[in-house]
């Protein structure tokens, strides 16, 4: 018997605020949040809550800059945000990212470009393999 | 005098690398600082790359503690974007595995605790017991870490007559060291000292911030996906979430003690009512349809969500792991706040944080 529901709905990024102010008063637990880039080049933010059994997804297509829900969810929304622009290179209006969360310190320069997630797997071997060069020219071991 | 007390990436109460930074006021932590990252492996990333059989291997290796549970809620996801339904045997297989896991997972964190906690003799005799599941788990799988025991369309290995009747068996041995357990953690004076009062995260805070698993229910908070939002087998089973509102180190003792009965009992009644028939699907290499979806599984430690989106080719487009300690984590200064330094490394311990899942 499984009841775990996934339901997508999309909305544009400016009910980004008032949906999760909604969810919070009604006591939902934000899941999650997660940024891809589609095939065809459009990126795309998902916010899951969990109205058990279901969860319910809410999509923003095409945008890159998003209004922060950390004032509402707290770090439960501001970490995968951190996460997202350092991995995709999105932003959060009003989300501190003077510190990184999951990658070097000496990747700070690169905070924000997206480049784990974005750049091909082929080409981080490259920058990253003993003798490449890091995107300021240094060599990496 | 004000200080800054630097713990991690590599201390001895720490099992796994963080770095916390406490301010302190003499021995008062005042405010704290938490930094993650330094087990960042790029999984997701690596997972693009891999179709879904590969994907079940990489994913068991996010962590080493609750593999089965990432792998589960992996293959959940496969199964729903493809449209698969697991048969029965399979479900209560993978149930199984999930909640001897669990059992392994709150031994080794309550050991892990009264190490910490200077009871050295207590984390010898849970760890001990623990050999116990850790010989079921083996058992069962073949395996002691990673157990891979699912596949995409139920389970890897059946489980014989012979197997079912001793882990029948080994249900009524569990339970007398378990109570044994029982009896010191919630009698023993030292572990009261050094647990009650301390690393006090209050309903709001826990709510605030989205703790969760027993981490919240150890704050008042009654979550359980299981029993919230069923998946797999867990909807024919009966069991009760233990939740506790003082908050504290002590609560959170509690609640996973508590939490190893309800195991066992899951685990009796999915033994005892074993369905006929194949484990799975037989499924061989499938391609993942175009689709995303969003499952949920509570692992050992809270709630654990994957995402999972197919383009219709063998490989994942991109899947997304949200583990628990991923939520836990940030409530860690707020308990740390007015507590002493000394305690600082069992209030980071007791969320019983996974920095390997965390990081992925």
């Amino acid at each position: 018997m499984n009841l775990q529901e996934y339901k997508r709905i999309d909305i544009k990024k400016d009910e980004v605020l008032p949906l999760a102010e909604r969810m919070k008063k009604e006591g939902r637990f934000l899941v999650m949040i997660h940024g891809w880039i589609n095939k065809d080049g459009t990126p795309e933010v998902s916010w899951d809550y969990a109205v058990d059994p279901v969860v319910e997804s809410y999509h923003v297509v095409g945008e890159t800059v998003f209004p922060s829900i950390g004032d509402i969810y707290c770090e439960a929304a501001t970490w995968p945000e951190r996460e997202i622009n350092e991995l995709f290179g999105f932003t959060f209006e009003g989300l501190d990212v003077s510190k990184r969360l999951f990658l070097p310190e000496d990747m700070l320069e690169t905070q924000g470009k997206g480049q784990i997630m974005v750049t091909p797997l082929k080409e981080l071997v490259e920058k990253n393999a003993v003798g490449g060069s890091s995107p300021e020219g240094e060599v990496k071991a | 005098m004000s200080y800054i007390v630097p713990i991690g990436p590599y201390h001895p109460a720490l099992e796994e690398p963080i770095h916390a930074k406490l301010y302190t006021e003499g021995e008062v932590i005042k405010d704290a600082e938490v930094f993650v990252g330094y087990n960042h492996r790029g999984i997701e990333k690596l997972a693009t790359e891999r179709n879904a059989i590969q994907t079940l291997v990489l994913v068991e290796r996010v962590c080493g503690i609750c593999s089965h549970s990432h792998a589960f809620t992996y293959a959940l996801c496969v199964e729903d974007i493809n449209g698969l339904e697991v048969p029965k045997r399979g479900d209560y297989i993978r149930v199984i595995t999930a909640e001897l896991e669990r059992l392994h997972s709150h031994f080794l964190w309550a050991g892990v605790a009264c190490h910490i906690i200077g009871h050295d003799s207590m984390f010898m005799h849970i760890w001990d017991e623990r050999e116990l599941v850790m010989d079921l788990l083996e058992e069962l799988t073949g395996n002691r870490v990673n157990y891979a025991m699912c596949t995409v369309g139920g389970a890897r290995r059946d489980i014989s007559d012979d197997l079912r009747r001793r882990l029948l068996e080994a249900c009524d041995k569990l339970k007398a060291p378990l109570d044994r357990i029982a009896e010191i953690a919630l009698t023993d004076k030292t572990i009261a000292m050094r647990t009650k009062g301390v690393g006090v995260l209050t309903r709001e805070d826990a709510l605030r911030l989205g703790a969760i698993g027993p981490h919240a229910r150890a704050s008042g908070v009654d979550v359980d996906v299981r029993r919230d939002s069923p998946y797999s087998a867990y909807g024919d089973f009966e069991f009760n979430v233990p939740v506790v509102d003082s908050g504290d180190v002590f609560a959170r003792v509690v609640v996973r003690v508590l939490e190893c009965y309800e195991s066992i009992k899951i685990i009796r009644q999915a033994l005892e009512n074993l369905p006929e028939g194949p484990i799975n699907l037989g499924t061989k290499l499938p391609k993942i349809k175009e689709g995303q979806t969003v499952k949920r599984h509570e692992a050992p430690r809270g709630q654990l969500s994957y995402m999972l989106m197919g383009d219709g080719s063998f490989n994942n487009y991109r899947i997304s792991i949200h583990v628990p300690s991923y939520k836990n984590t940030p409530t860690v200064p707020h308990m740390l706040r007015n507590n002493t330094v000394a305690d600082a490394g069992l209030i980071i311990a007791s969320i019983d944080p996974c920095f390997s899942c965390l990081d992925r």
